[in-house]
């Protein structure tokens, strides 16, 4: 095994090499894209899997580069948190799966080529965010996957398309500039790039205000890649008009690096405690309930599906801030958990819209009354999606609302358990909605409701997605027991 | 003393089986209705069977536990079956085997069956979840899924109606499932401890104002459920919308599920020792008065059969949040055992009320006037359960009553006797009417536009697939009366459940 001591970096560098040479490969032929990006996420996430176990095993390890150790060389750094990757790189291989068919009709073929390698390196940008364990490697991946990401927005080349992307691109390059100002502030304080090596340098003697200022900058930069209310207003569009198996890579996994950026922050910082982060959670706490409460509203008056999923992960977005503002140990278990749960569902509901709008050609609930009869297995895993983001038990987002709910009493702060379980409610509310249309209201269009079911490359990922929001509330057990060593370290030297 | 804890799979496949049920139930049509017919009614008569295997042994003082799965790092899902649970799971069982075989005469002609069967028995599975659930979590876990369950058969009908009734009963129920999910949580944070067990969860040392802010939290949540006015308002819509076989089940075990989460509380979560102490329940006991009183005032003005026998059922759930809000022996075996009398009259009436729909196009009170010419063995049914509903020797609702009417004194407070006895006499109020109009005014003309079932001709009684499980509600609610002594009986289990709670 002459990779194996590499493996870490293997996880990276095989989407990387395999998405840039995605268009000399395929020479023009869609289909030979398709597959070729097949295998290469089949590889990425077998890498990423093994890393996994790894971790559960013996704990977090590193990778020098070069072997050069830290602080003087590069460190990818795979911890219980980093064990995302592996969901970035099972739902990245379900989305290329599901674009098979999708993509043929959805983009002009010269465009295919280009679609999956720029599909693969938002991938290979959010599996880097979450391994490195380096600051400047931090943004250089940030920057990767935001600037795949605008393209992936604007891909169908259609006119609001553009306009979306170009939205998202001015504010995310306004948030990445404030976290390459944050960057730039931490190594001007400290000398150092190291996340861990920062934090040890962080002492007593470091200025306050500019230390101040550079977490804020950092925030609210990640907080505009998170979307959180109200810095929201990109997420909408972008979300709803990107092609389907995108909206779910972009929903489920690209908004869930600004949360994991923030994390990354709070285990700088909560190691070296050196300032007093109760303003910053606080308003955490506040944004986040802020969030889930207003994605619902606006949620209800949309009647374009991948709109109101999308205002739905702004919701969502909501309790896992909350939980991290919350500060406290069930809750950020609840809220790091969320942060892959949320993922497994949405990602669920995004690629059941697509094959509802692959098959219908419509996108309003009005017009796809009585979808469910047409497509009852499609119609099926948008209804376990849509019981598992609201949170019903034994689901999924169950656990995650349970914990954060625990973890806001164990904060001492019960109103917002309270604002949780009731934002849930109105979440429920659109879903109902959604509900009703597909399977109790009359049909507007007749055809709808013998319309078919969606091939087989867009029925099975979809199935899985939503097989596993079931297991993952019913074994919900192994990854919070597989979470709480990584909080319980990120938490231990604040006493909490 | 805590009895003899035995394992077994067995409260596994109280669930397991129906839950199949609903799954195999639109590809056993795909062979032929009979198939569909004949296997679920099999399974509903297995979960029956499985459900009444517990009694003997509950009544011995046994408690059977059955360990499935860990749920979180330190949480399992828990079943566990004592007498209060046995009790109410055999209830559940029985009313819905009656609406099954009733469902297969009343639903023939309607659309949709697939999904109407489906839902069904995963409500079924879920129910008995609710009933043998052994702590907290697991309880929480099927009392949401299976409210939600109950929405499509809400909607079965598909009218603007039914729509309209489903969302004020979803968003009720959801806000209520909030309140209680809420209060579970509280309560896990407070304990750190789930396990429905008769040693209390809580204890006065965990600080009055939480224990309060838990207790209401509770009642709120499940209220709702239980319809507590004020929180009844989704009941009366949502009866008349459902198919009557759904109805039956809705009034007779899914309002009391609320009722059955309101003693879990009290019993089990607080304890009888605590609640005294914190001296909350005299609140609940206003409450649940207005709630008996009120409702029976508003169904006497109700014209619509259905919505008639909703409020109905508004104000006997009310004795039975009555009942367990005494805090007193007497009181809570009253309490107990009126779930289930209540369960099979009120089914009853129910099931006369969809055969007044379904073979005369008669929805309305006004309309009744002589039916008992035309359906003879109906009116009879409705007659009898009337008088049982109103409290009248020796049937089961006259049981109950002298229960409660025992506990009351038992507890010093004889006022609430007037609203026993107030509630039972405007039953008479509400219910008598019927059984006058349909054996002593002259049957009226049918009114323009009623359209009937295909087929149906108006002189004659329904057929006996209908009138079988009819007949054996009623019969249950006599026997219940008559045997209420017997050891087995539904009160011999509540008086066994509110010994271990009263010790």
């Amino acid at each position: 095994m002459l990779l194996w001591p590499h493996w870490l970096a293997l996880v990276v560098v095989v989407p990387l090499a395999g998405s840039v040479v995605t268009p000399a490969v395929a020479r023009g032929s869609g289909r030979v894209a398709g597959r070729w990006a097949i295998g290469v996420m089949t590889v990425t996430f077998a890498i990423a899997i093994t890393l996994v176990l790894r971790v559960a095993q013996t704990g977090p390890f590193s990778y020098w580069f070069g072997g050069w150790e830290p602080p003087y060389g590069i460190e990818f750094r795979f911890d219980e948190f980093s064990a995302f990757s592996a969901v970035i790189a099972f739902i990245g291989l379900l989305a290329v799966i599901f674009s098979q068919r999708y993509a043929e009709q959805a983009l002009s073929p010269k465009r295919i080529p280009y679609y999956y390698c720029l599909l693969m390196l938002n991938l290979t940008g959010m599996i880097g965010f979450t391994v490195t364990g380096d600051l400047f490697n931090t943004y250089v991946f940030m920057e990767i996957l935001s600037l795949s990401g605008y393209a992936l927005v604007a891909v169908s080349g259609e006119k609001t398309a553009e306009m979306a992307a170009f939205k998202y691109l001015v504010l995310g390059a306004v948030s990445s500039l404030f976290v390459l100002l944050s960057i730039g502030m931490l190594y001007a304080l400290t000398g150092s790039l190291n996340m861990a090596d920062v934090s040890a340098r962080l002492t007593a003697g470091v200025p306050k205000l500019p230390l101040i200022v550079a977490l804020a900058a950092m925030t609210l930069g990640y907080m505009v890649k998170a979307a959180v209310f109200p810095l929201h207003i990109w997420l909408p569009d972008a979300h709803a008009i990107a092609p389907s198996p995108v909206s779910a890579v972009l929903s489920g996994l690209v908004v869930k690096m600004g949360v994991f950026g923030m994390l990354r922050m709070y285990q700088i910082v909560y190691r070296a405690d050196v300032v007093d982060l109760s303003v910053l959670n606080t308003v955490l706490v506040w944004l986040g309930a802020i969030s889930i409460v207003m994605g619902a509203f606006f949620a209800i008056f949309q009647d374009d599906i991948k709109m109101m999923l999308a205002y739905s992960t702004i919701s969502n977005v909501g309790y896992i801030v909350m939980g991290l503002g919350l500060a406290s140990q069930y809750s950020l278990i609840g809220a790091s958990v969320h942060v892959f749960n949320h993922a497994l569902i949405k990602s669920t509901l995004f690629l059941a819209a697509g094959a509802i709008i692959h098959r219908t050609g419509y996108r309003t609930l009005t017009d796809l009354r009585g979808v469910g009869h047409g497509m009852p297995l499609t119609g099926g895993a948008m209804a376990i999606g849509a019981i598992s983001i609201v949170g019903i038990p034994p689901t999924a987002g169950f656990l995650c609302k349970w914990y954060i709910a625990l973890g806001a009493f164990q904060a001492g702060r019960p109103f917002f358990g309270f604002a949780l379980v009731f934002g849930a409610l109105f979440i429920f509310i659109y879903y109902i909605r959604m509900v009703n249309a597909f399977y109790f209201q009359e049909p507007v269009h007749p055809e709808v409701a013998r319309i078919g079911e969606a091939p087989v490359s867009m029925l099975a990922p979809m199935l899985i997605l939503a097989a596993l929001c079931l297991v993952m509330g019913i074994l919900g057990r192994i990854p919070l027991s597989f979470i709480e060593p990584a909080v319980t370290r990120m938490l231990a030297t604040i006493g909490g | 003393m805590e009895g003899e804890v035995v394992n077994t799979w067995l409260t596994l496949v109280v669930f397991v089986l129906p839950f199949a049920g609903g799954l195999l139930a639109a590809p056993l049509a795909k062979v032929s209705r009979a198939t569909r017919s004949v296997g679920l009614c099999a399974v509903c008569a297995a979960t029956l069977v499985a459900a009444a295997s517990f009694v003997p042994g509950v009544l011995s003082g046994k408690v059977y536990e059955t360990h499935i799965l860990k749920l979180t790092p330190t949480i399992w899902m828990y079943m566990r079956v004592d007498a209060l649970g046995a009790l109410f799971g055999l209830t559940v069982a029985a009313l819905w085997m009656l609406a099954l075989v009733y469902s297969l005469g009343y639903m023939a002609d309607e659309q949709r069956l697939g999904r109407y069967y489906s839902f069904f028995m995963l409500c079924l599975a879920w129910t008995m979840g609710v009933a043998y659930s052994g702590n907290l979590l697991t309880f929480l876990i099927f009392y949401e899924l299976f409210s939600i369950l109950t929405y499509p058969l809400v909607v079965q009908e598909g009218t603007p109606q039914a729509m309209a009734a489903g969302t004020k009963y979803i968003i009720y129920i959801l806000v209520g499932g909030s309140l209680v999910l809420l209060a579970i949580v509280f309560t896990f944070f407070v304990a750190g401890d789930q396990t429905l067990s008769t040693t209390p969860l809580l204890d006065i040392t965990m600080g009055q104002g939480q224990l309060r802010a838990i207790f209401w939290c509770f009642i709120a949540g499940f209220g709702v459920k239980a319809a507590i006015v004020p929180l009844h308002g989704w009941v009366p819509d949502a009866h008349p919308a459902a198919p009557a076989p759904f109805s039956a089940v809705l009034s007779g075990v899914m309002v009391a599920a609320g009722t059955f989460g309101i003693m879990r509380v009290v019993f089990n979560v607080f304890g009888v020792a605590l609640l005294r102490e914190l001296d909350v329940t005299r609140w609940l006991s206003y409450l649940a008065a207005l709630t008996v009183i009120f409702a029976a005032i508003l169904a006497v003005n109700q014209d619509n059969i259905k919505r008639r026998l909703a409020y109905s059922t508004i104000s006997q759930m009310g004795y039975v949040t009555l009942g367990v809000s005494l805090l007193g022996e007497q009181a809570a075996v009253g309490a107990m055992v009126h779930i289930t009398n209540h369960a099979f009259m009120k089914g009853a009436l129910f099931l006369v009320a969809g055969l007044l729909i379904k073979r005369a196009g008669v929805h309305n009170v006004s309309e009744i006037d002589g039916m008992a010419k035309r359906m003879p063995f109906t009116c009879a049914a409705l007659a009898i359960v009337t008088l049982g509903m109103i409290g009248t020797p020796p049937l089961s609702g006259f049981v109950s009553k002298w229960y409660l009417g025992l506990g009351i004194l038992e507890a010093q407070q004889p006022l609430y006797l007037i609203v026993l006895i107030g509630g039972a006499l405007i039953a008479a109020i509400y219910l008598l009417p019927m059984v006058y109009r349909a054996y002593f005014r002259e049957p009226r003309p049918l009114a323009e536009g009623v359209s009937l079932a295909s087929g149906a001709d108006v002189s004659r009684e329904a057929p006996v697939s209908m009138l079988a499980p009819l007949g054996v509600a009623v019969g249950i609610s006599i026997v219940l009366g008559l045997l209420a002594s017997v050891e087995g009986s539904p009160l011999s289990l509540a008086r066994v459940a509110a010994e271990s709670f009263f010790r």
